[in-house]
């Protein structure tokens, strides 16, 4: 599972081996890379153009922009927005008999590895999408929700692993209709209310915002699921219907 | 709050399609009796195809939003899908809101537009009326195309159709993630140039956008009324067997106050409420 990710871009192996001796610095290597930016790079040079970190540009804008935000929200004509949902808060925080503390974030901002959630669709079976398409979808949604698990080793010595553990994303004209796609939690993490927490908190960003018409196309395991969280199936008739392409 | 909206502007959108965005086409409707029986053999006066020129463009900066506006309103077509009536017996929306239309306007990842002569709309406007309440057919079509034979109005029929002295008769817009789904919304055409295939080409053209930038997963949600249109256009049932579902979540008597309740059309939206945080999950059950 672990290993998924270091076998995938192959030119990642010969640092590993060059560079770094022991199992603790594997693990770093492994699971700092949001983190060690330095070996990244070198490390998947060829992947580059693909590693777009959804929301990297928008991160440095917002960042930028922090200062200005409240004066924003005074002068514009649109309605007043409740307070503002935080970017990221700890869901889940447990201790386990070894030790160590494992945390489940959530987060808003939209920063996912796409190899990661190539690999958490591998988790939960569903089929594979090209990468590029991948990345290019995250970025232009309008709100990718992650949940990631860090669990901090109870060594002093021992390096934080952060995991993509879920992942919702919605796209929206920013108006009036918005559709939630791809929401996926990783099989061992189910059935602690995760999915549930992951799409109440879009939905609460998107009413925020005013934006009333949520949908989604939900297969028939799932229903269920969201019929709980609030979705109504067909209702009063308005059905969605998929174009089908003429070969 | 710092949600990470990127893509989907205008600038993108021409960077994005770049080359011929602005196209005149041709539409035709086959002139016939309704007052009449629909087996009747159509006079051979009355068979003739009426050419009218569209416009068809995908130029967001076409578009004029208080003329848009306008557009819904005559097509009685609302961005809710649960829109809010202008009085209890009446199915007339409420018109739509023209900052969040920009909004959206703005944040569509495609837009067509399509626009037509205002003397051709008044035309067809007239020919449809008297279509359905005459019997002598013939008397009227001559009448009608006699007002085409003043100098003014045939100066007018010389000059080409644009987007800058047309009125704007047809519209379609979808919003996309530019790498693997795209949801089509609001298609409408004014209802006397229907049934000219104006709706069909904004769907094709939306569609063929799409699928130059690779994107097969293309989704229309659509009411009742709209469902023929779409399936005739070549939409059918997800082949997956998904289920469409939209969030209506209502407010009840027994939620507590300090809720967040949006309007959407006539539907109040209740927000799930605020999840605790792990600090106060330790202390209590969820």
């Amino acid at each position: 599972m672990l290993t998924h990710n270091v076998v995938a871009p192959s030119s990642l192996c010969p640092i590993v081996s060059f560079d770094f001796q022991g199992q603790q610095v594997y693990d770093k290597l492994l699971f700092a890379h949001n983190l060690n930016y330095g070996l990244d790079r070198g490390g998947r040079r060829k992947h580059k153009s693909l590693r777009l970190r959804a929301g990297f540009w928008e991160s440095i804008k917002s960042g930028l922009l922090k200062d200005d935000t409240t004066q924003v929200i005074e002068t514009s004509p649109e309605p007043q927005v409740e307070e503002p949902l935080p970017e990221e808060f700890v869901l889940i925080e447990k201790t386990q008999p070894d030790g160590a503390t494992e945390q489940i974030i959530f987060s808003s901002g939209g920063d996912v590895d796409v190899y990661d959630l190539q690999a958490l669709c591998d988790k939960v079976g569903w089929p594979r999408r090209p990468l590029s398409k991948l990345a290019a979808a995250l970025k232009n949604s309008y709100m990718v929700a992650t949940l990631h698990s860090i669990r901090k080793s109870p060594e002093p010595e021992g390096g934080d692993q952060k995991k993509l553990i879920g992942m919702a994303r919605a796209t929206s004209d920013h108006a009036f209709n918005a559709t939630i796609w791809d929401v996926l939690v990783d099989p061992s993490y189910q059935g602690q209310g995760l999915g549930k927490t992951l799409v109440e908190n879009i939905i609460r960003a998107l009413l925020q915002r005013d934006i009333g018409n949520i949908t989604l196309f939900a297969d028939s395991q799932v229903v269920e699921f969201y019929r709980n969280l609030g979705f109504e199936p067909d209702p009063e008739g308005i059905k969605g219907m998929f174009w089908y392409p003429k070969f | 709050m710092e949600v990470a909206v990127v893509g989907g502007s205008t600038r993108q959108i021409l960077g994005v399609y770049p080359g011929k965005c602005m196209e005149l086409r041709w539409v035709s409707r086959n002139i016939r009796s309704k007052a009449k029986g629909d087996k009747e053999k159509r006079v051979s006066v009355k068979n003739k195809k009426e050419k009218v020129p569209i416009y068809v463009s995908t130029n967001p900066s076409h578009i004029n939003s208080e003329e848009l506006r306008d557009l819904y309103s005559a097509c009685n077509h609302s961005c809710h899908r649960f829109p809010k009536y202008l009085g209890c017996d009446t199915d007339v929306v409420e018109a739509v809101d023209i900052h969040k239309l920009r909004t959206a306007l703005s944040h569509s990842s495609l837009v067509v537009s399509v626009f037509c002569k205002p003397t051709d709309v008044l035309l067809f406007t007239t020919k449809s009326s008297s279509e359905i309440n005459t019997t002598s057919n013939e008397n009227i079509q001559i009448q009608i195309q006699g007002l085409g034979l003043g100098l003014k109005d045939l100066f007018q029929q010389l000059m080409p159709v644009t987007p800058f002295n047309a009125q704007l008769v047809g519209f379609g817009r979808a919003v996309s993630d530019f790498g693997l789904t795209a949801s089509i919304y609001d298609v409408m055409v004014i209802p006397s140039l229907r049934g000219m295939g104006i709706g069909r080409m904004i769907l094709k053209r939306i569609v063929r956008m799409l699928a130059s930038r690779d994107i097969y997963d293309i989704a229309a949600v659509c009411s009742e009324k709209e469902r023929m249109f779409f399936k005739a256009c070549g939409f059918g049932d997800d082949i997956l067997g998904s289920t469409t579902m939209m969030y209506s979540r209502k407010v009840s008597t027994y939620d507590e106050g300090d809720q967040l309740v949006i309007r959407a059309g006539r539907k109040l939206l209740l927000a799930p409420a605020l999840k605790e945080t792990s600090a106060s999950l330790k202390v209590k059950n969820s």
